[in-house]
C-alpha cells in the first residue's frame, strides 16, 4: 500500500501509519497520523547544522546537545558513536550502566519503543540513564521515526521486525552521513544475526556486542560483564552435546491464552518454599489451598516470584507438601559448571541420598493423606529476574586455569538455584561477594546462565555484607542525584522559619504562609528513641478552662519542601521508605531535610502539620482540628529520659505536667483500643549494641518497652485515625489509607492443630477481640516464655498490613484488624515513609491549604504508588532483619554458648529451633541429632520426631513446642561462605 | 502501563507533533450543494466530518414555531464505522451524543442572529465518518463552515479545539490515543477575540494549570480560524471567478 506524504508547512509532513491489530480473533485495521519533521537535532556537539533547527519545548527550554565532539576512541584509533539495537539494551542493560564503557550512545526511538514493550523496568532504567548521564556517559534518544530523513515505510513483503531493523540501520547510516565532516564514525551494535548481515551488506560498520567490547581499549575489564547468552554463533554447535538433559518445553502463547480462557490453565506467582528449593506453591483465587509444585521438572525453570502458568496434574499424582529440607547450596555440590556441555555420565538430577529421602517422604504423605492439588508449570509469563548477590562456589573453580572458565555462583537467597557464569577472573573472585545478573535459562541447561556484574568485597566484611543485603532487598542506596539535590531550599542548612508569619517579605516568597498558625507559644516536646536525629513528631497537652485537654500532635511538614512532581518527589516515591540497618540508615529524603530542616529539633522554629484535639478526661474526642503551623519544640527526650522526668515528683513545671497528662490520656486510649480488640503480638526482635569506639557489635539485647513508648504510639495512632477519616471524607476515591485484613482461618490451621495436640489449647478466630483473648489464655504456668512463643507463631499467620487507595476496596474492608480500628492511614512519619507524604498532601488539600496534585487524585497513579510502597516497605523490613541477623552472627562468633531454645517446626530430617535470646532460629539436621539415621521415625500427625540420641541407645522424642537446650555457635558454611547460627542439641 | 510514550522527555508526542502543534486541517465548503443550503467537509487529523445546514425553512411541525426567532436543531450522527472497531449500536439516542447536541445548540444559538429569521427553523445535520479524538472541536469547526456556506448571519467564526494536560505540559489538539491517556478540555473561541462560547471540562484538571491550558487553546483556535478563513476566501474567489466568466 502506498501512503501519501503531504507537506503541511516547511519542515512538517504528515503521513499515515497503518497497522492491523488482532483481538478476540478479529482483525482491526488502525490508521494513525504520523508527522515527520526536520527539526529533530542529532544532539552532537560536533555538528554545526543542528543548532539552527532546534525549537524550545513547553517549558521554553532548548534541547541539550549531549554527544561529545571528541568521543572515545576504539583500539584502531577511530572516534566513534554507537547506535544500539533493542536486543543489546535488553540483554546488556547492566553493561550500559557500567561507568567503564559505552560512551556517546544513540538509541533510536524505534528500539526504545520495543524495549518499552518488552520490559518496562529496563525502559525506566534506560530513561534514567539518559536523564542522569549527560556529563559522564552521554546517552541520547534519537527520534528516528519522526525525522523526515530517517523514517522508513514498511514494504509489502517485509515483516514488522525487518522494517524496524531497517529503520535502525537507516538511523545509523544517517548519523554516519551527517557527521562525516567531523570524522566521527558511527557503529551499529546488534546481536540479531539477520540485522547484522544486512547492515554489513549495506556497508555499515556493524558489530555484535562481543565484537564491540573487543574493540574497546579497556576490553579486558568489561569482558566479564558480557551477558552469557546463547548467541546465534554458539547455538548450533552445542545442540547435540547437551541433548541428554532437557526441561519440558513451555507451551506456546496461543495455547496458554486458550488454556487460561477455558479454565484448564491457571496463572499466578510462584512462591518457592524457604526450606525446600524444589517445592513451590502458587496461590490461586479459585482454590482454597495453594497449589503445590514439586520437583525440578515440574518447576520448569521458575524463579521465586515469577508469574507462571500452571497445569494441574492428575489426581493420582497429587502430593502433600514435603517434610524434607533441601537447600540449593548443599544440593549437587559437585556438579561441574562445564558439565552442561559434555555431560554423559549423569542422567538424573537427584543424588541417591536425596532420592532416598524423597521416597520416605512420599510414603509419609500417602499415609497422612494430606494431599494438596499438585501442578506443573507450563509457561512463565513474567520473570522476576533482577540482579542477585552471591559468591562463587569454590569447588566449581579450576584453580589451575587462568583463562575464562565456567563457574557456579551460589546466591544469598536460598530458594534460588545456582547460576552458571562464564568468567576469566574466577580465581580472583573466590571468597568475594559478587553481583550477577541472570540472562537466560535454555531448556537444555540444568542451571540458568548469568554474567558477572561487579564485586562488592570480601565475604564477611561489613561493607560487602551491608551492600549485599541492600542489593538483595532492592533498596536504593546510591547517593541522591544532582537533580534531586537541586530541589532542596537554596539556603541549605541556614534555612529558617520566618519570625513573623505576617511579614510581607516572607509572605511574598511563600504566599501560603498566611494560612499557617503560630503555635510557638505551646509547650511542645518530642519523645524518641535515644540518638534519633530524624524527629518526625512532637506533642503537647494543655488543660482548657472547661477541664478538657487540648492535645496537639505536630508532624514535620515535609511537603513544604517536597513539592509534587519534582525530582525530589519522584525519588522519594521510588524509595518509599527509609531503611534502618543496625549500623546504618538509608534515607528516603536527603540528609538536609530528614535530619535538619524537617526534623522537629528542639529550641528552633520548625514548620509542622498539626493535629489538635480537644479530649475529655476519658480521652474521648470532643473536637479535632488540622492546621499547618510553626512550632518550637522545648525539648527532645529519649523514652528513658521522658520516663524519668515523669516519674520524678520534684518536677512540677508545666511541660512535665503536660507530659503526665499525655501519659494518663494515652493509658486510657490504649485501654479503649484493647477493649475494642486490638492485638498484642510479638516478634523475636533483638537489638544489637555496638561498641562505641570500634563499632564492633558487642552484645545482643531483647527490645524493652517503656510506658513512654506507648505514650507516643497511642497519640500517633489517634492522629493517624483522625487524618484517615478526614482525607477519606475529602477524597472518597483516592484517599491514601492502610488496612490490615483479617487472617483467613486456614493460616491458623496447623498452629491450632499443634496447640490442640500438645497443650490442649486453641486460638479463636471469630474476631480480633476473640483472638486477643484466646492468645491471653495460651499460658503455660511452667514456662512464662510460652505465651510469647505462641504470639510469635501467630504473628507469622497474620496477613501483612498494606497501603491502598480508598477506591480499591469497599469501606468494610478498610478495617485495620491488628489495631481494631475502622479506618487508618500513616501520617506521622513523613520523613521516613512516603505514604505519610501523600497523606499530608491530601490533608492539606482537604483543609483548603493548597490544591492537591493531580497524581494523588488519579486512581491509576495511586495504585502504582501503593504497589511500590507495599513492596519497598516489605523489603525494608527484610533488609533490617537481615542486618540484625548478620550482626547477631558476628556476636555469636566470639562467644559460643548454651541457650534455651524452642522447637517450632518438626521435619522429616530435622527440627527448627528458635533461640529467644538471640532471636535466631536454625535448623538442626537429623545427621547432627543422631548417629543412626535409620532409627529415626517421624510422625507428622503428632509433630514428633524420634531418634536415638547421640552416643546412647535410648530413643529420644522431640515434639513441637518442646523446650530444649542447644549449643549455639556461629559457623561459616564452606560451600556458601555464609555465616549461620549452628545449633546443636544438648 | 500504556505501550507508548505519550509525551517524550525530548518533547515529542505519540504522532510526532510538538506540544503546541495542530493536526492537519483540511476543509472545503459547498460540498453537497444539491442536498442542502450549506455544507462543509472537514478533516482535522483523522476526524472526517460532513455538515449539512438546511434553512432557514418552514418548521416541519407548526408547534415548534417561535414567532420571535428561528429554531435551531442539531442532529449528530456518529456512524457505526467511525471508530476502529465497528460499533453495534447506532449511537443515535446515546446520552453522550444528546449532550453533544445540546452543547452545540447552546454554543451556536448565541452566535447565529436568530432574531433575523422568525418563524423558521434551521436544521444542522452532522455525519461523523471517522473520529480520532477531539471530536467536539471538529464538530464546531464543521458547523461554522456550513453556516457560512448557507449564508446564515453569524456574529463571528467559532473555532474549536481540545487541549489536554499531560503532567504539567498542556498539549494542543489531542488525538484518540492522547485523549484516552489524559484529561482534556474543549474550547470554542469567538473569532479573533478571547471570548469563549464553549468551555467543556469533563475530566478533573487542577485549577492552577487551567490558565496555561486556556492560553494555548485560544492560540490554537485562532490558528484554526485562520485556516478556515483562508479556505473560505479561496472558495469565494473561485465562485466569483465562475460568476464573472459566466457573464
Amino acid at each position: 500500500m502506498v501512503l501519501h506524504r503531504k507537506r503541511l508547512s516547511d519542515g512538517l509532513t504528515v503521513t499515515q501509519k497503518v497497522f492491523v491489530r488482532s483481538r478476540n480473533g478479529g482483525a482491526t485495521k488502525i490508521v494513525r497520523e504520523h508527522y515527520l519533521r526536520n527539526d529533530i537535532p542529532c544532539l552532537s556537539r560536533a555538528c554545526k547544522k543542528c543548532i539552527n533547527i532546534v525549537v524550545p519545548d513547553a517549558k521554553n527550554e532548548l534541547p541539550v546537545f549531549v554527544l561529545s565532539e571528541s568521543p572515545q576512541k576504539l583500539v584502531d584509533g577511530r572516534k566513534h558513536y554507537v547506535v544500539l539495537d533493542a536486543n543489546i539494551v535488553l540483554q546488556a542493560i547492566d553493561l550500559l550502566e557500567n561507568p567503564a564503557c559505552f560512551f556517546d550512545v544513540i538509541i533510536p526511538q524505534i528500539a526504545l519503543d520495543e524495549i518499552r514493550n518488552v520490559s518496562y523496568p529496563i525502559y525506566t532504567r534506560l530513561r534514567t540513564l539518559c536523564r542522569d548521564s549527560n556529563d559522564t556517559k552521554r546517552l541520547i534518544i534519537f527520534h528516528n521515526e519522526f525525522h523526515e530523513d530517517t523514517y522508513v515505510e514498511r514494504q509489502s513483503d517485509e515483516s514488522i521486525n525487518d522494517r524496524n531493523d531497517r529503520a535502525i540501520r537507516k538511523t545509523c547510516a544517517w548519523y554516519g552521513e551527517h557527521l562525516k565532516s567531523s570524522g566521527i564514525s558511527t557503529l551499529l551494535l546488534t546481536n540479531d544475526r539477520g540485522n547484522l548481515e544486512r547492515a554489513i551488506k549495506e556497508g555499515l560498520d556493524a558489530k555484535t556486542l562481543a565484537q564491540y567490547i573487543e574493540l574497546l581499549p579497556e576490553a579486558e575489564e568489561v569482558k566479564d560483564a558480557l551477558p552469557n547468552l546463547e548467541t546465534f554463533s554458539s547455538r548450533e554447535k552445542d545442540v547435540e552435546a547437551r541433548s541428554e538433559f532437557k526441561f519440558p518445553d513451555y507451551y506456546s502463547t496461543a495455547r496458554v491464552m486458550g488454556g487460561i480462557k477455558s479454565g484448564v490453565l491457571y496463572q499466578g506467582s510462584v512462591q518457592i518454599s524457604e526450606y525446600n528449593f524444589l517445592e513451590g506453591q502458587v496461590s490461586l483465587p479459585n482454590f482454597t489451598k495453594p497449589i503445590l509444585i514439586l520437583g525440578q521438572k515440574n518447576l520448569n525453570r521458575a524463579f521465586n516470584g515469577d508469574q507462571v502458568v500452571v497445569e494441574l496434574l492428575p489426581q493420582t499424582e497429587w502430593k502433600a507438601p514435603s517434610t524434607v529440607v533441601l537447600d540449593s547450596e548443599h544440593f549437587n555440590v559437585n556438579d561441574n559448571p562445564d558439565g552442561d556441555e559434555n555431560q554423559n555420565e549423569r542422567e538424573d538430577a537427584i543424588s541417591d541420598k536425596q532420592r532416598r529421602l524423597l521416597v520416605q517422604d512420599a510414603i509419609q504423605t500417602q499415609k497422612s493423606g494430606k494431599v494438596q492439588p499438585t501442578a506443573r508449570i507450563v509457561s512463565i509469563t513474567r520473570r522476576s529476574w533482577r540482579q542477585y548477590v552471591g559468591q562463587i562456589a569454590p569447588n566449581s573453580v579450576d584453580l589451575q586455569n587462568g583463562g575464562t572458565q565456567n563457574a557456579f555462583v551460589i546466591l544469598m537467597d536460598r530458594s534460588l538455584p545456582k547460576i552458571r557464569i562464564h568468567t576469566r577472573r574466577a580465581r580472583e573472585l573466590l571468597n568475594k561477594r559478587i553481583v550477577i545478573a541472570v540472562d537466560s535459562w535454555p531448556d537444555t541447561y540444568k542451571y540458568p546462565l548469568g554474567h558477572f556484574v561487579r564485586e562488592l568485597g570480601e565475604v564477611e566484611s561489613v561493607e560487602a555484607e551491608t551492600e549485599a543485603l541492600l542489593l538483595e532487598h532492592d533498596v536504593e542506596y546510591r547517593p541522591f542525584s544532582k537533580k534531586v539535590l537541586e530541589c532542596l531550599p537554596v539556603e541549605g542548612a541556614d534555612w529558617k522559619a520566618p519570625e513573623d508569619l505576617s511579614d510581607p517579605e516572607a509572605t511574598a516568597k511563600d504566599p501560603l504562609l498566611a494560612k499557617r498558625r503560630d503555635l510557638r507559644d505551646k509547650l511542645i516536646c518530642s519523645i524518641d528513641p535515644p540518638g534519633c536525629v530524624d524527629i518526625d513528631d512532637a506533642l503537647h497537652a494543655k488543660q482548657l478552662p472547661n477541664g478538657n485537654w487540648e492535645v496537639g500532635v505536630h508532624i514535620a511538614d515535609v511537603t513544604h519542601f517536597v513539592k509534587a512532581n519534582t525530582p525530589l518527589d519522584t525519588e522519594g516515591a521510588e524509595r518509599s521508605t527509609s531503611v534502618y540497618l543496625v549500623d546504618k540508615r538509608i534515607d528516603m529524603l536527603p540528609m538536609l531535610l530528614g535530619t535538619n530542616l524537617c526534623s522537629l529539633k528542639p529550641y528552633v522554629d520548625r514548620f509542622a502539620f498539626s493535629v489538635l484535639w480537644e479530649l475529655d478526661a476519658n480521652a474521648n474526642i470532643v473536637n479535632v482540628d488540622f492546621t499547618k503551623s510553626v512550632i518550637k519544640s522545648r525539648e527532645a527526650f529519649s523514652y528513658e529520659q521522658a520516663q524519668i522526668r515523669i516519674d520524678d515528683p520534684n518536677q512540677v513545671d508545666e511541660l512535665t505536667q503536660g507530659m503526665r497528662a499525655l501519659l494518663q490520656l494515652s493509658i486510657k486510649l490504649k485501654q479503649q483500643r484493647l477493649d475494642a480488640g486490638a492485638l498484642n503480638l510479638a516478634s523475636p526482635e533483638v537489638k544489637v549494641h555496638m561498641d562505641s569506639e570500634t563499632s564492633d557489635p558487642g552484645e545482643v539485647e531483647v527490645k524493652k518497652l517503656l510506658a513512654t513508648n506507648s505514650l507516643v504510639e497511642e497519640f500517633m495512632l489517634l492522629a493517624n485515625q483522625s487524618v484517615a477519616r478526614k482525607i477519606y471524607e475529602a477524597f472518597p476515591q483516592t484517599a491514601m489509607l492502610r488496612r490490615h485484613a483479617a487472617p483467613p482461618a486456614t493460616n491458623f490451621e496447623s498452629l491450632n492443630e499443634m496447640l490442640q495436640l500438645r497443650k490442649g489449647m486453641s486460638i479463636s478466630l471469630e474476631s480480633s477481640k476473640a483472638l486477643a483473648a484466646s492468645l491471653d489464655r495460651c499460658v503455660d504456668p511452667n514456662d512464662p516464655y510460652f505465651n510469647t512463643l505462641v504470639r510469635i507463631a501467630s504473628t507469622r499467620c497474620m496477613m501483612a498490613a498494606q497501603y491502598f487507595y480508598s477506591g480499591a476496596y469497599s469501606y468494610a474492608d478498610y478495617r485495620h484488624y491488628g489495631l481494631a480500628v475502622g479506618i487508618y492511614t500513616h501520617f506521622t512519619s513523613p520523613i521516613r515513609r512516603f505514604c505519610d507524604v501523600v497523606a499530608h498532601r491530601q490533608l492539606a488539600a482537604a483543609i483548603g491549604y493548597e490544591p492537591l496534585d493531580l497524581s494523588h487524585r488519579d486512581k491509576n497513579k495511586m495504585e502504582f504508588l501503593c504497589r511500590n510502597m507495599n513492596k519497598k516497605h516489605r523489603n525494608a523490613q527484610f533488609a533490617g532483619r537481615a542486618s540484625i541477623e548478620y550482626y547477631v552472627g558476628q556476636v555469636m562468633r566470639n562467644n559460643e554458648s548454651e541457650e534455651t531454645g524452642y522447637v517450632i517446626r518438626v521435619f522429616h530430617n530435622g527440627i527448627v529451633v528458635l533461640v529467644p535470646k538471640f532471636g535466631v532460629e536454625g535448623l538442626i539436621r537429623l545427621e547432627n541429632l543422631t548417629d543412626d539415621e535409620q532409627s529415626a521415625e517421624f510422625k507428622a500427625d503428632e509433630f514428633k520426631l524420634s531418634f536415638k540420641a547421640k552416643g546412647s541407645e535410648k530413643i529420644k522424642d522431640v515434639f513441637v513446642f518442646d523446650k530444649v537446650t542447644v549449643q549455639v555457635k556461629s559457623v561459616l558454611d564452606p560451600v556458601t561462605s555464609k555465616r549461620t547460627a549452628q545449633l546443636l542439641l544438648r | 502501563m500504556s505501550r507508548l510514550e505519550i509525551y517524550s522527555p525530548e518533547g515529542l508526542r505519540v504522532d510526532g507533533r510538538r506540544w503546541n502543534e495542530l493536526r492537519r486541517l483540511e476543509c472545503s465548503i459547498n460540498t453537497h450543494a444539491n442536498a442542502s443550503d450549506g455544507s462543509s467537509y472537514l478533516e482535522q487529523g483523522n476526524n472526517k466530518i460532513i455538515t449539512l445546514v438546511n434553512g432557514p425553512q418552514e418548521p416541519k411541525l407548526r408547534s415548534q414555531t417561535n414567532v420571535t426567532k428561528a429554531v435551531l436543531s442539531i442532529a449528530v450522527n456518529i456512524t457505526r464505522f467511525s471508530k476502529t472497531e465497528r460499533s453495534k449500536s447506532s449511537h443515535r439516542n446515546e446520552r453522550r451524543v444528546l449532550e453533544m447536541q445540546t452543547a452545540l445548540a447552546r454554543t451556536f444559538e448565541k452566535n447565529i442572529l436568530l432574531h433575523l429569521y422568525p418563524r423558521t427553523q434551521i436544521d444542522i445535520q452532522i455525519h461523523v465518518l471517522q473520529q480520532d479524538g477531539g471530536l467536539m472541536g471538529s464538530l464546531i469547526n464543521g458547523i461554522t463552515l456550513a453556516l457560512i456556506d448557507a449564508g446564515i448571519a453569524i456574529y463571528d467564526y467559532i473555532s474549536g479545539v481540545s487541549i489536554g494536560l499531560y503532567d504539567t505540559t498542556p498539549l494542543l489538539d489531542l488525538n484518540t490515543v492522547e485523549e484516552s491517556a489524559m484529561s482534556s478540555v474543549t474550547l470554542g473561541v469567538m473569532g479573533r477575540s478571547e471570548k469563549l462560547s464553549l468551555l467543556l471540562v469533563e475530566d478533573k484538571l487542577p485549577l492552577d494549570t487551567m490558565e496555561s491550558v486556556l492560553a494555548i487553546g485560544i492560540a490554537g483556535s485562532h490558528r484554526i480560524r485562520e485556516l478556515m478563513d483562508k479556505e473560505l476566501r479561496k472558495h469565494g474567489e473561485k465562485r466569483l471567478a465562475n460568476i464573472s466568466s459566466n457573464q
